[in-house]
């Protein structure tokens, strides 16, 4: 049994300028135990796909299962299965850290007691016990980030969605919370998060879905990905803007990136020296040249034909706004 | 540590009504503005109005608060006070726009208990600051002809006031999902408070406006508690005053009811 899968998810959403596909047709299956991860620009459908399998929006076609339960026809129960932290769910600021554990344990059916000590353990899990009595608006970003994720492990989730969990992050901050997710998962927590953050997405996830405008475009682990693309990548650095676009047209199947040109070829260590001989013949003087391996980044651009890096999308959570 | 996975209905409410409470306690000054004003008004009406309705009219038709003109204008802030109720539905536009709402909606959690959790802080609230202005009432010289248990009379009726305007504020909150159109309870507040006997018997009112305040349900429950406070227990009017307040509430509560029904359906 998966611990979730995701069968033609479809979303459209009525807004007064007519119908939005915000998920066009997506599908995965997460296996029990991993990160999963999906990865897109604002605007791919990431959020919406999170909220239909949480029971917080209805499908429109397709359907999901949490644990071999239906969302749709069995919301109450997949509820008691998921721990949900989503970009905009809210945290009482005016109440401390400690008091949002009690009162969330309680509410999830703990006795008194049970949410006292389920408190104490949140809180030292996440790492904030010394600031557990101080009121929540006195807290970093980071520190309410763990604190949200804390609040959604109250009632010990089989499955736990994060969706973008780290935006807006330092990256002192979001290193601590990613080791966060890694012993959740060591610990035998399935993840699902979404992330535009393609270090992410390569640091935790064990399968990636790379999702654009609605679409499932690839999946697979990191590395797999990475294959798909092939061989290394090399770049050169010319001296001037105009050389690099005449280096271009001498490579077949380079691309500028930066005022950087860039080619995918494979063997990279093998490749160099004939690609530089070719520029330099032509009086292009080389500044730099290097051969790496393919990124989540080069795979992005392979599968969508644009980088996710910068890439400007509408964003998916106005769309929402606008639907209500 | 086995918990159950949710919790009743009663319990929900009960976590939620102290989760909301705390955050009333710890705004202290949001609360003060309310009963400035309904003290104020009391305060005023009676200097301004004391003087010549009170017991210098002993004898002219005028007499109508029997003496005691705090007796007579005390209702009027009382009902002034119990408009605070109208604030709960700030509260839960705060949640829904802060995310708590949707943090609740993914757990199995009723939805009744989110919606009647700051209704019920509402009434609280009412009765603490209806209370305050009886108090201040009693201080400057209110002595309801019902005795004792004429102020627990008058802040019984206040409380189903406010949870009338604490229903509409809750259901004006979730449909407009604002915080603007949850205080639209306060533009309630003028007219139900003027086309109303407000400082004078409805008897003595102009024609128009006798007949506007006929239609008011204000005007029955500022006369139920003025028979309490001058006349003692007139069945009638304190019986018209609980059935116009307790209808006001328990309309104002289905509509929020219904508008909360409606927002928490899935998009």
């Amino acid at each position: 049994m998966f611990a979730v899968e995701a069968k033609n998810l479809k979303k459209t959403f009525k807004t007064k300028q007519g119908d939005v596909e915000a998920v066009k047709d997506v599908s995965f299956q997460v296996n029990q135990g991993e990160i999963f991860g999906i990865l897109g620009p604002n605007g791919a459908g990431k959020s919406t796909t999170i909220l239909m399998l949480t029971t917080l929006l209805r499908i429109t076609s397709g359907s999901g299962k949490i644990q071999g339960l239906d969302v749709a026809t069995q919301d109450k129960d997949v509820r008691k299965k998921i721990g949900v932290a989503l970009q905009d769910t809210g945290i009482d600021n005016l109440l401390t850290g400690r008091e949002l554990f009690y009162t969330t344990a309680r509410l999830w059916g703990f006795s008194k007691e049970d949410a006292d000590k389920r408190s104490e353990e949140l809180l030292n899990l996440v790492g904030i016990p010394d600031a557990a009595d101080r009121r929540v608006k006195t807290y970093s970003g980071g520190m309410k980030r763990r604190l949200d994720l804390g609040l959604s492990l109250v009632h010990k989730p089989e499955v736990l969605f994060l969706d973008e969990p780290t935006t807006g992050l330092d990256p002192g901050s979001r290193r601590v919370l990613w080791d966060e997710i890694k012993r959740l998962r060591n610990a035998g927590v399935t993840i699902l998060l979404t992330t535009q953050y393609l270090e992410e997405a390569d640091e935790l996830a064990d399968r990636i879905s790379i999702i654009d405008e609605g679409l499932v475009v690839a999946e697979g682990s990191p590395d797999e990905l990475k294959e798909m693309v092939g061989g290394d990548v090399i770049t050169f650095t010319l001296d001037s803007e105009e050389n690099v676009i005449k280096a271009q047209s001498l490579i077949e199947g380079s691309e500028i990136e930066n005022n950087d040109l860039r080619v995918t070829v494979n063997n990279g260590a093998k490749m160099i020296p004939p690609l530089l001989t070719t520029l330099t013949e032509n009086n292009l003087e080389v500044v730099s040249a290097s051969a790496n391996k393919p990124t989540l980044d080069d795979v992005f651009l392979q599968v969508t034909g644009y980088r996710l890096e910068g890439a400007e999308e509408p964003d998916e959570n106005m769309l929402e706004e606008v639907s209500g | 540590m086995d918990n159950k996975i949710s919790a009743s209905f009663f319990l929900q409410l009960g976590i939620l009504t102290k989760r909301l409470i705390l955050r009333v306690i710890r705004r202290p000054l949001a609360e003060l503005p309310n009963i400035f004003i309904s003290a104020f008004f009391l305060f005023v009406y009676d200097g301004a109005l004391g003087g010549v309705f009170g017991g210098s009219a002993a004898g002219t038709p005028f007499d109508f608060a029997k003496g005691n003109f705090v007796n007579f204008i005390l209702p009027v802030s009382i009902v002034s006070a119990s408009v605070s109720g109208g604030a709960s539905g700030v509260y839960l536009v705060e949640d829904i726009e802060s995310g708590v709402f949707k943090r609740y909606q993914g757990m199995p959690i009723s939805k009744w208990a989110i919606i009647l959790a700051p209704i019920l802080v509402g009434g609280l609230r009412v009765l603490i600051q209806a209370g305050l202005i009886l108090t201040i009432g009693v201080i400057i010289g209110a002595n309801p002809a019902a005795g004792t248990l004429g102020y627990f009379a008058v802040l019984g009726i206040a409380f189903l006031w406010g949870m009338g305007f604490a229903g509409y504020s809750v259901a004006a909150g979730v449909r407009s999902g604002s915080s603007q159109g949850a205080q639209a309870a306060s533009f309630l507040f003028f007219p139900a408070l003027f086309l109303a006997p407000t400082f004078t018997p409805r008897y003595a009112l102009k024609g128009w406006l006798q007949t506007a305040a006929s239609y008011n349900p204000t005007t029955y429950v500022i006369e139920a508690m003025r028979a309490i406070m001058i006349d003692g227990w007139v069945t009638d009017l304190i019986t018209k005053g609980v059935l116009f307040s307790g209808g006001f509430a328990l309309l104002t509560l289905t509509f929020a009811v219904v508008s909360a029904k409606k927002a928490t359906e899935k998009a």
